[in-house]
């Protein structure tokens, strides 16, 4: 069954009515309501960096050991290409709004690249744990038997899989964003007229950047001084 | 339209600022004892959270948002101060938590010690 088409009217400060076009426009509207969604992004992170800190405040000496063992030129590196991929991403929102489409496409092909480098590191970093023993499930990482770590570092490294594990997990959907946003981009749906959704996906991946500048040096640098570059 | 050229100096302004306060946090260890280097390394962190925010995340300029992020965020730690202070001071069992009781080490094996909760 066909619906008549009613118009959605506004009201201007002096009283007058307008029609109202379209609400894709809607610019500002838009934007807050993803900073809305990465509120609750910032609650999830948060509620964890308080388990974090407890479990430090119970166990410092364990934290600072299990920290050490870290492969800090691994974490430093990640750190280093989710810094540029920030700057990629920034760029190709510049480069759509300044109406450079095919410069802002690279510059999000570019954001992919570094975010798949990103993950890969990622990917080195915990097979190299998991075959020196230490991962989710593993005997190092259950208490009560004879190749247990101490408690502090089984919840610092519990923690640690945990958190970074959803981080690289946001990582992934980022990826998945960014393609869907080239694709919108192709169909003519994102342009230099209309680009939020490019401008709320550029949020998206600094929120996840963002995070990133907490999840690093509270994992990798705390043990920093025990000595070495760390990692297994 | 905005002008790319001169919008992307401040772009890579903040990266040279990100990436040095980045080489700083690789310093810090060395300067401070351990109980210091966390809150260290967190206060850079929160410098570094600050060049993202208002410049890659375009909030500077923006009140609204702003207001609204600082008041939320505000009413979130307060509550949570609430629960980690006072929750955690009068936790009732202490020696009963998986988490919180003692951990013998003495033997090599970790045990927890944690009293049998009587159902």
């Amino acid at each position: 069954m066909a619906h008549e088409y009613i118009p959605e009217i506004s009201t201007d400060r002096d009283g007058n009515e307008h029609v109202v076009q379209g609400w894709q426009d809607d610019f500002y509207g838009g934007k807050l309501g993803f900073w809305l969604f990465m509120f609750t992004e910032v609650l999830m992170f948060g509620a964890m960096f308080l388990v974090l800190t407890y479990y430090n405040m119970l166990h410092p000496a364990d934290f600072v050991t299990a920290s050490a063992s870290l492969n800090r030129f691994l974490g430093g590196t990640n750190t280093v290409i989710l810094l540029v991929s920030a700057l990629t991403m920034g760029l190709s929102l510049l480069k759509m709004r300044a109406g450079d489409v095919k410069g802002a496409k690279l510059m999000i092909w570019a954001t992919i690249i570094l975010a798949l480098m990103f993950l890969s590191i990622k990917a080195v970093e915990w097979t190299a744990e998991y075959n020196h023993g230490v991962f989710l499930g593993l005997d190092a990482l259950q208490s009560g038997n004879a190749h247990s770590k101490p408690f502090g570092e089984i919840l610092f490294f519990g923690m640690y899989f945990t958190m970074t594990g959803i981080h690289g997990f946001h990582i992934i959907i980022g990826i998945g964003l960014m393609v869907w946003l080239l694709k919108r981009i192709n169909a003519g749906k994102v342009s230099p007229e209309h680009h939020i959704l490019h401008w709320n996906i550029a949020l998206y991946w600094d929120i996840v950047h963002l995070i990133w500048v907490f999840v690093f040096p509270y994992f990798y640098m705390i043990g920093a001084a025990s000595g070495g570059t760390g990692g297994h | 339209m905005i002008d790319y050229k001169s919008e992307r100096v401040m772009y890579y302004k903040v990266l040279v600022g990100l990436l040095l306060l980045t080489a700083v946090t690789f310093v810090l260890p060395y300067l401070f004892e351990a109980g210091a280097n966390l809150p260290a390394q967190m206060f850079i962190a929160v410098i570094k959270a600050w060049l993202i925010l208002m410049f890659y995340m375009h909030l500077k300029g923006e009140k609204l948002i702003s207001v609204m992020g600082i008041f939320s965020l505000a009413i979130v730690l307060v509550f949570f101060i609430i629960v980690l202070v006072v929750d955690v001071a009068n936790f009732q069992f202490k020696d009963e938590s998986h988490i919180t009781a003692p951990q013998h080490t003495t033997t090599g094996v970790t045990e927890n010690v944690a009293a049998p909760v009587k159902h």
